[in-house]
């Protein structure tokens, strides 16, 4: 989702800690459609590929179809009460997920959820898959034997990597305007039901369907205004007056 | 439980970083009635052992490899999975930078334990870790308990506490921690490392940072020019680096740099929570906006209502003129 159009609009709900669905509305993670994007990108440059794009989590129908509509081949959806997954558990059914589908070339997923902001679900999948993790991608390319050479947006500057695959890559937002579909491509994708697999089928202990972080509260904090107003007729005005104030407090 | 309480895990970030979290983990170790620990990864930074005993720290181990200090997480994860179970710390805190984004999920994986990010403050409830976070890119905070296996993690975003010195400096003493770091072979590999362009927004004084109000691409070195004639640095807002009107080293906010400037002045800015989380720590802010209700204002110790475009020029010619 696009957070600049929620700034001073959220609205916490009853439970004190999920927003109202009012105030936010139900759309992919934007950073996840870029992921989808960037796979897309793939087979534009002609590359042979299925592109499957898995969702756990209650209620992702409609995420799952607007994938579909981008082009996903295949869409997969792994019901689960929102409530009781951490990223672990998270990170848990989507590789027990890749596992039992017969593995991946290559998984992409957004940097982080534009709403928790926490991004640690690709880095506990690359673990549990044993995979290289590459992150924060702009650009990404395949190499010759397999794996990939990913243009990374450091905080230093771009940085080039390589990495055998199969390998976990993340796709940060430098990456490009993701797609939006046609609207036939919409009315086709609207009737595509995705591929359902149900959490018991994927083997997984008890124990990893245990979270170890549970939120409990969520609150918009409060600012407190101390800001003072620079007068002056024209710009010269208010550019010698804020000069002036900053000399007087030192700060220049 | 016979490890420290807290152990704050260090590399490659700067002092001032260092003391924050040292400042946090103190307060916690001291809720938790342990000791804090400072685990520092690669070269020892400067001055290490004063800036320890300054902030309280029991004691302050160390683990240098050949193989740590590259970009890739590898072994970082082998060292700190080893440490933490040779030393069965309760609670990690690690400063967040883009390698720690990945080396402590993935750690929090191997070892199976709770991690949160973007930490701000952490309190012990009962038992219970509460770790309360920044979320939906500032807007909001979020609150989680974490449960189940030690050591919990905890990455904390830059300016999360003001570093404080302890009431009574500690004499600690440097212990050097071996790790077996011979079965790790870093899966990737760098080709070409970034090239650092000028001053860090990180540690500049003086930031002059420009938003979508500039107009046009063409209007970036207004920002350019003033921070030129303040000696500082200039900085951009994400939408217009989406636009490419800046590069995104430049980029102040969630997912740019959090900086610290003395002055930060912010022209043609709304002051969306993302971009505030990269500037809140600013000692002044200057707001420069059309619009009078701009959130920008609610942020700014000084504000201007007018037209960035007029107003930077003037502020140029105010500032070289003595």
């Amino acid at each position: 989702m696009n957070n600049y159009a929620l700034v001073g609009r959220l609205v916490i709900g009853d439970d004190g800690k999920t927003l109202t669905q009012t105030s936010i509305p139900r759309l992919m993670n934007a950073y996840d459609e870029q992921a989808i994007e960037a796979a897309l990108r793939f087979r534009d440059a002609g590359t042979e590929c299925t592109i499957a794009v898995v969702c756990a989590g209650a209620e992702s129908g409609d995420v799952l179809k607007h994938a579909a509509a981008m082009g996903a081949d295949e869409i997969v959806s792994i019901p689960i009460e929102a409530t009781t997954v951490d990223y672990h558990v998270m990170g848990d059914l989507l590789a027990a997920y890749v596992q039992s589908s017969g593995g991946a070339d290559l998984v992409l997923c957004g940097r982080q959820a534009s709403d928790d902001d926490q991004g640690v679900v690709p880095a506990i999948l690359a673990e549990r898959l044993d995979m290289p993790l590459v992150s924060i991608a702009r650009e990404v390319a395949l190499t010759d034997g397999g794996g990939v050479r990913v243009t990374r947006v450091t905080p230093d500057g771009d940085e080039i990597v390589e990495c055998a695959g199969p390998a976990i890559v993340t796709i940060s937002n430098e990456l490009g305007t993701p797609r939006y579909p046609t609207m036939a491509k919409r009315m086709q994708a609207r009737k595509k039901q995705p591929t359902v697999v149900e959490v018991a089928s994927l083997g997984l202990a008890d124990t990893a369907l245990q979270p170890r972080v549970t939120l409990t509260k969520q609150f918009v904090p409060t600012v407190q205004s101390s800001c003072q107003m620079i007068e002056g007729a024209s710009a010269a005005e208010l550019a010698d007056a804020l000069v002036a104030k900053l000399r007087e407090e030192n700060v220049l | 439980m016979s490890g420290p309480a807290v152990v704050a895990c260090t590399w490659g970030v700067a002092t001032s970083d260092i003391e924050e979290l040292l400042t946090l983990g103190r307060t916690v170790a001291g809720s938790l009635g342990g000791e804090l620990r400072w685990l520092v990864l690669g070269a020892l930074p400067e001055g290490a052992t004063d800036t320890a005993g300054r902030f309280g720290v029991g004691g302050v181990d160390h683990i240098e490899d050949a193989k740590l200090g590259t970009s890739g997480s590898d072994a970082y994860v082998a060292a700190l999975a080893q440490y933490c179970t040779d030393s069965t710390p309760q609670l990690l805190l690690f400063n967040q930078t883009f390698q720690v984004r990945d080396a402590a999920p993935r750690l929090a994986a191997r070892l199976g334990v709770g991690i949160v990010m973007n930490g701000i403050a952490i309190e012990q409830d009962g038992g219970t870790l509460r770790v309360t976070a920044s979320a939906f890119g500032g807007d909001t905070r979020t609150v989680y308990d974490l449960a189940g296996a030690t050591p919990q993690l905890v990455s904390v975003s830059a300016n999360a506490v003001a570093p404080e010195a302890a009431a009574t400096a500690t004499n600690p003493e440097v212990r050097k921690v071996a790790v077996d770091l011979g079965a790790v072979e870093e899966r990737v590999r760098v080709v070409t490392p970034p090239k650092r362009e000028g001053p860090r927004l990180e540690d500049a004084q003086t930031i002059v940072a420009g938003g979508r109000g500039l107009a046009d691409a063409a209007n970036f070195k207004l920002v350019e020019e003033l921070a030129a004639a303040l000696g500082g640095v200039a900085g951009a807002s994400r939408p217009i680096v989406d636009d490419g009107w800046a590069d995104p080293s430049q980029q102040v906010g969630l997912t740019g740099k959090i900086t610290r400037p003395g002055l930060y002045i912010a022209a043609g800015i709304s002051g969306a929570s993302q971009h505030m989380v990269g500037c809140s720590a600013a000692k002044t802010i200057v707001a420069i906006n059309t619009d009078p209700d701009a959130a920008i204002f609610k942020h700014a110790r000084y504000g201007l209502v007018g037209d960035c475009l007029e107003i930077l020029p003037e502020l140029t010619r105010a500032a070289k003129a003595r």
